[in-house]
């Protein structure tokens, strides 16, 4: 018997835990099911973290208002779950003459599209005032309101408010067949578990048009762009601690050098066209590309550390558009192609949808009574649980480190793992937690956090054989 | 709790022989802390022999070279705290650390010996492309903790391919062969083993594939595991089918709390810079073993340990 929803949203990216989140303040029975063990394991875990304003897409486009949008809430929204933010600015940065004029006319553009504080700064402002910056720049866009945010707990603060006011989170959860019944769909995955749902919303990311296939649909097709990073070490921030952008070109926004939340300093990402969407691997060239992009832009930083390299896979469509279609007589709502800018407009996708959903599909409102939910804040410049005197007298955990490198108590590990949203792997734990994230990349805590993650989930496997209950069923 | 005489940064080998040092000469009050969860330092994860040598009169295993260490310094009266990190380090001396013990706090020592050891660089470290497996991609340190630990491995994985010749490549063979792992190849980018040669007549003897002049090019892998490495050799490209890769060497000494502080890095080594008695340019501030310069063996540890330990020890009878 399949297990009946009013809504299914399928995939628990970052857009598709936003929708969840939102729609979880209606009287409905909502699924978020997710492909993988963890939300956030495709596209959402692989980008460059920065909250835009929303200048820098297409004017005119759907997407162009939802990035607005969707920072605005990121604004107002981000610090009542704990989720950590820096207003570092950014620069987009001219060193020929040619470059100045495009650096001038994307301020020109921005003051006309309503971005008022966003101004062209002469070449010896910006190296007086950012001495790292390769000597010769001619111009910079100056642009005050570009912000880092947390990439990993952004998703994950969605899903847990979600959770935490009654969306049901299925995970592992893939959906292999989809049929069309009278009042909506049945779902069902590889084994032969099925769902219902008067409305399902397709955000599968990456899987976006695979899913579209199962129910018929072929509007797009993925044609996924992968994007190469290379992780300096924390001293790198001390350099450089502002968004960096190369001018862009018509063919990509290039490759940037900005902080990160947790203290470090990203460089990418590249942008490739792959033909396997799964093919998240780190090439030469592209190492080779962020190298000279360091070159030409920061080179005091050419020498500094290097914790990690990775790559992500941006969703994008054979459209430049987003590909939201709703078909709302065939209960099916499409939430794709959402290309680069899913971390910036999530929140204002979200409130798209429901300006969608309701009151055209169920006519509510959201009036449910919510639960308040936080996310552990692992900003590197917020007050850490190492330095929390309070924290530590009430529990000494939080003062024993586990991930040296990052500084990560055992305290936050053990806090991790008890979530109930609990990490799936010991990736998703890493990214819950930081813990091994750092320079040494588990080389003194691997063994450790492993050890207590594997203990989290023999108690947990021992828990749900001893029926204390299948989050599935509550 | 009182403020120490000497607090001694890491109870390795070099931290551990400068407290017994400086105990034998009269020094009374001592806190040696470490930042993992016991003492020992790395060799007590090595569980094979050739450990302190020229500190100890018959050589033993990691852990009990480990072992002797701490028990020299048995009714000593030299404190011993774990899990307990110093986050900075400051002109006085003033070292903040945080522990479950002594919480947040700044200690004001008389004198600071840091022996907080090394690492090794890992994939990232090394800018190896390819895939990034959640699964299989290791350092020694990381292999010999997860077997010291008994935390299983996960299931499948059988194979491995070590990067490095050095010493420790073979710590990590050994290692890996008696969690039951095959090692199926060594790849150098060097011409000839880093090693002594027996080490490489015996590795070939277990039929571990040596391949010199080589440098792995690429991670492969399905399921997010290790599947394979490509290897180049002379530009040819190959690929070895494995389970598992484990980067050894690359020694990194451990200075990343003070890497921003007051105390001068030394560039060539990536160590805190000394003179020749152990003194940083810090007042009051001394350093051993790897930390200063990677890689001495765990014996010429304890014995940089020792020697830096006399120097403080006259220093503070002098004051």
């Amino acid at each position: 018997m399949s297990v009946r929803f009013d809504i299914a949203v399928v995939g628990a990216g970052v857009v598709g835990a936003a929708i969840a989140r939102d729609l979880s303040r209606y009287e409905l029975r909502v699924a978020l099911i997710e492909a993988n063990p963890d939300f956030g394991d495709e596209s959402s875990k692989g980008n460059s973290a920065l909250m835009t304003e929303g200048h820098d897409t297409p004017a005119g486009t759907l997407e162009r208002d939802l990035v607005v949008r969707g920072y605005q809430r990121y604004m107002a929204e981000a610090p009542t779950l704990g989720l950590p933010m820096r207003r570092t600015g950014a620069l987009m940065l001219a060193w020929t003459d040619e470059q100045r004029a495009t650096v001038e006319h994307v301020v020109e553009e921005a003051h006309a599209d309503g971005f008022p504080r966003l101004s062209l700064m002469e070449g010896e402002e910006v190296l007086r005032r950012w001495p790292q910056f390769r000597p010769g720049v001619l111009a910079a866009a100056y642009m005050p309101d570009e912000v880092i945010a947390d990439p990993f707990s952004t998703p994950y603060a969605y899903v847990l408010d979600a959770v935490t006011n009654g969306v049901i989170f299925l995970r592992p959860w893939r959906v292999s067949r989809a049929e069309r019944l009278a009042d909506g769909w049945r779902l069902a995955n590889p084994q032969g578990e099925t769902i219902e749902a008067r409305l399902v919303i397709n955000a599968g990311g990456l899987r976006a048009d695979i899913v579209e296939g199962l129910a018929g649909y072929a509007d797009f097709r993925m044609k996924p762009r992968r994007g190469q990073y290379i992780l300096l070490d924390k001293p790198a921030r001390a350099i450089h601690d502002i968004i960096a952008y190369p001018t862009p070109t018509p063919t990509t926004r290039g490759i940037l050098i900005a902080p990160t939340i947790f203290g470090n300093v990203l460089v990418g990402p590249t942008a490739e066209e792959v033909e396997d969407r799964d093919d998240r691997s780190v090439t030469e060239d592209g190492l080779a590309a962020l190298k000279r992009a360091i070159d030409e832009m920061v080179p005091v930083l050419r020498d500094m550390p290097v914790n990690t390299i990775y790559a992500g896979m941006r969703p994008a469509t054979d459209h430049s558009e987003y590909q939201i279609i709703p078909r709302f007589a065939e209960n099916w709502l499409t939430v794709a192609g959402i290309r680069s800018t899913g971390f910036s407009g999530a929140l204002g996708i979200a409130e798209y949808v429901m300006s969608l959903v309701f009151p055209v599909v169920f006519d509510l409102k959201p009036t449910k009574p919510l639960r308040g939910v936080t996310v552990p804040d692992l900003a590197e410049t917020s007050l850490r649980p190492w330095a929390d005197a309070d924290r530590i007298a009430a529990d000494p955990a939080y003062a024993e480190m586990i991930c040296h490198c990052e500084r990560i108590s055992v305290g936050e590990v053990r806090d991790a793992l008890a979530s109930p949203v609990p990490p799936a792997s010991i990736k998703a734990l890493k990214r819950r937690t930081r813990a091994m994230f750092g320079r040494c990349q588990g080389f003194y805590c691997g063994a450790r956090v492993q050890a207590m993650f594997d203990a989290a989930q023999a108690e947990r496997s021992g828990c749900e054989a001893a029926a204390c209950g299948d989050r599935r069923d509550a | 709790m009182r403020d120490p005489d000497v607090l001694i940064v890491g109870a390795g080998p070099a931290g551990l022989a400068a407290a017994a040092e400086l105990t034998r000469r009269g020094v009374g009050d001592i806190l040696v802390i470490d930042r993992d969860d016991a003492a020992g330092g790395l060799p007590r994860f090595c569980a094979h022999p050739g450990f302190g040598i020229g500190y100890l009169a018959v050589p033993r295993s990691g852990p009990g070279f480990a072992a002797s260490l701490l028990h020299a310094l048995e009714g000593s009266g030299v404190r011993l705290l774990c899990g307990t990190t110093m986050v900075s380090l400051d002109a006085g001396p003033t070292v903040t650390v945080t522990g479950p013990e002594l919480g947040h706090r700044v200690l004001r020592p008389k004198a600071v010996i840091l022996a907080t050891g090394i690492r090794e660089a890992n994939r990232g470290n090394r800018l190896v492309p390819g895939e990034r497996p959640a699964v299989g991609v290791l350092t020694t340190g990381l292999l010999q903790q997860t077997v010291a630990r008994k935390v299983p491995f996960p299931a499948g994985m059988k194979e491995l391919v070590v990067v490095g010749t050095e010493h420790v490549s073979f710590s990590a063979i050994w290692t890996a062969r008696h969690a039951g792992l095959r090692v199926r190849a060594m790849v150098d980018e060097r011409a000839a083993v880093a090693s002594f040669a027996p080490a490489g007549w015996m590795a070939r003897a277990f039929g571990i594939d040596i391949r010199l002049s080589s440098r792995v090019a690429a991670i492969r892998a399905r399921d997010n595991r290790v599947a394979a490495v490509e290897i180049e050799t002379g530009g040819r490209r190959e690929t070895l089918a494995c389970d598992g890769v484990v980067f050894t060497a690359g020694w990194i000494p451990e200075v990343a709390a003070i890497a921003t502080g007051p105390i001068g890095i030394d560039r060539t080594t990536g160590g805190v810079a000394t003179d020749e008695n152990g003194r940083t340019d810090l007042a009051g501030v001394f350093a051993a073993g790897n930390m200063r310069h990677p890689l001495k063996a765990s014996g010429s540890c304890a014995r940089q340990g020792r020697s830096v330990a006399a120097t403080v020890a006259s220093a503070l009878s002098s004051r």
